[in-house]
């Protein structure tokens, strides 16, 4: 051999994965477990008014369902993050309690002959995005195809932009739900993950492109136009999320997402810096523009001047994390719900924060924050030691996703950003933000696994030669976009 | 104070004293994960697979670890020592600096590649970016962490 002795070790294979403990997973979903009976035994006692633990029968679904993940995740030997899972877990069971805890009738769909409401749905959501982060943390295989079709997936993100400009339906003074047949969701979900997936292959690939020479422009000397063309065109298209579909969240959070990246991507804080500049001016475009960018803007500068008319739900917000004080009111003993209504509007969805805050108060409210605090630390490790450039983007990409959308969300509660309405990662209801953000614990755990899309055997199968004709046809796909 | 009181008093702080307890669990399976990275810390920075070599040698899959700074070439007084025709003795340099790598062509007779394009100069590149060093192609990955 001509290599030096000892400096060169083969590659390991992909395959043969055994069973394998998940021990700190497993630890950390029992303390999980506990926490939720006792808070499932809080809110029953209180409810019944008398201690009882009612009628557990979600819960233990719940349970058996978290334990399903970790089964799987441990019998095909995944050696991906341990903390991530328990994290959402967590969250996802807070979501069940103040679901179930929430006056039932604030959302009913009938299915054939069930009538499944409020509770049993959020339930029937959370086993759907926990079997999505399963069926790709275990599933997964390589990530070319993620990568290598990059301006198919923006393709697809802007047809489905342009769908729901064109025939979606108003939720809350938002064009965000677009319904197929009995099937409703909000794209604007789904979207966020295909754009990370899209700027972090952008990112990757083009790094050369994006740190060459200055363009000189008279005496001013402006960063390279080919990193400023994607610049400007998210600018853009945050903008016009603002203006057609009024989703003011979803474009902040876009946009706040990208520039970070982009900032990850080169290092440079001149980038964050022109970003924010960009920010501002557009925020300024759109105050002056548009009625109802400079409504939220009034609102969040004195809720209490409209307080029985556009600004109600935020006041009615503050009094709620009022009420709940350092300890909180105890779960089922708040005025969430009043006489069989939500006292604030959409305390199931935007404002669910408020609820957590007044039955848990400031303590059950910073604990909350605390996992996404640390969900924010796991995704970014799994960044920081991921194989190359394009995962490590991903992962940043996806972590942000997240934890910036639920800092935007609890930041517009607690009024100190104007309120755009965002989910809760993992808690609000709803199907679309569950199964979205699933898949992107899910994505989040195959990047994790370390031997992720290890160079293959130079031998084909017939699957791998099918596989190729249908990489051929996504390239061709791909050649006509670009 | 009736007895319905206080139980619901105390099921309300158990319920957020465990949550704590949770969060307290996973702060320190944070700090232990730190503890090993830091003890790892001198782990090689990087290193670089051969994706294929034209004459055979060194076999495609074969893995260099890579220090701080590195020399490639067939002299077997390089830390990557690639025995391939098309490479020079010292053909080219690769080295971690502040926060990013930089290949270098030591004057080869057949130049360094990077990407599918020849480097004149020092030439910045990341994980992930494929090198060709005579007819030896090889790409730059990250150590994996286990």
């Amino acid at each position: 051999m001509s290599t030096a002795p000892g400096a060169a070790t083969t590659v390991r294979s992909a395959g043969g994965r055994r069973p394998r403990l998940r021990r700190r997973e497993a630890t950390l979903l029992g303390a999980v477990a506990v926490a939720l009976t006792f808070g499932w035994i809080s809110l029953a006692s209180s409810q019944a008014g008398r201690a009882t633990i009612g009628d557990p029968t979600p819960l233990v679904i719940f349970f058996v369902l978290v334990g399903a993940a970790h089964l799987a995740l441990t019998w095909w030997g995944r050696r991906t993050d341990q903390i991530l899972l328990p994290a959402a877990a967590l969250l996802m069971g807070l979501s069940l309690l103040l679901m179930t805890r929430l006056p039932q009738d604030t959302v009913v769909q009938a299915i054939g002959p069930l009538r499944l409401r409020l509770a049993e749905l959020q339930l029937v959501w959370i086993a759907l995005s926990l079997a999505a982060a399963t069926l790709i943390a275990v599933g997964l295989r390589n990530d070319i195809w993620l990568r290598t079709y990059k301006y198919s997936w923006a393709a697809g993100g802007i047809v489905l932009l342009a769908l729901v400009f064109l025939f979606g339906e108003e939720t809350n003074g938002a064009r965000l739900t677009l319904r197929l047949g009995p099937l409703a969701g909000q794209p604007s979900e789904l979207l966020k993950i295909v754009l990370v997936v899209f700027v972090a292959a952008y990112l990757a690939d083009d790094r050369a492109l994006l740190a060459g020479r200055d363009t000189r422009l008279g005496p001013l000397r402006l960063p390279p136009l080919a990193y400023l063309l994607p610049l400007l065109a998210m600018w853009g298209i945050a903008l016009a999320i603002v203006v057609v579909q009024r989703d003011l969240g979803a474009a902040l959070l876009f946009y706040a997402v990208f520039l970070v990246l982009l900032w990850v991507a080169t290092q440079r804080h001149r980038d964050l810096v022109l970003g924010l500049l960009l920010f501002v001016v557009g925020a300024v475009i759109l105050d002056v523009l548009f009625p109802h960018v400079r409504e939220r803007v009034a609102i969040w500068l004195d809720p209490f001047a409209s307080a029985q008319g556009t600004g109600f739900q935020v006041v009615r917000g503050l009094f709620a994390l009022g009420r709940g004080g350092v300890l909180g009111t105890g779960l089922g003993a708040g005025l969430p719900g009043v006489g069989g209504a939500p006292s604030i509007p959409a305390v199931h969805t935007d404002f669910i924060f408020d609820a957590l805050g007044e039955e848990l108060g400031l303590a059950g409210a910073l604990a909350v924050l605390g996992v996404y605090l640390v969900i924010a630390e796991r995704g970014l490790r799994i960044a920081s030691a991921a194989g190359d450039d394009f995962r490590a983007l991903l992962a940043t990409g996806l972590t942000l996703v997240v934890v910036l959308q639920a800092a935007i969300i609890v930041a517009g509660n607690a009024k100190l950003i104007p309120l755009t309405g965002v989910t809760l990662p993992f808690v609000s209801y709803g199907g679309s933000s569950l199964l979205a953000n699933g898949i992107v614990l899910g994505l989040l755990l195959a990047l994790g696994e370390g031997r992720l899309g290890a160079p293959r055997a130079e031998t084909l199968t017939r699957r791998e030669r099918l596989g190729d004709a249908a990489h051929a046809l996504g390239d061709r796909v791909e050649r006509a976009i670009t | 104070m009736d007895a319905l009181a206080v139980t619901l008093w105390i099921l309300r702080l158990a319920f957020l004293a465990a949550i704590y307890l949770f969060l307290l669990l996973v702060v320190r399976a944070l700090r232990r994960d730190l503890r090993v990275s830091v003890e790892r810390a001198d782990r090689p920075l990087g290193r670089l697979i051969v994706l294929s070599a034209t004459g055979g040698t060194p076999a495609a899959g074969t893995a260099f670890p890579l220090a701080a700074a590195n020399t490639l070439g067939r002299d077997i007084n390089n830390s990557v020592v690639l025995d391939e025709d098309f490479v020079s003795a010292r053909h080219a340099a690769l080295s971690y600096r502040g926060r990013a790598w930089y290949v270098e062509d030591l004057g080869s007779t057949n130049g360094v590649w990077l990407n599918g394009g020849r480097i004149d100069t020092a030439a910045p590149l990341g994980w992930g970016d494929e090198l060709q060093v005579g007819g030896v192609r090889l790409r730059l990955e990250r150590q994996p962490s286990r």
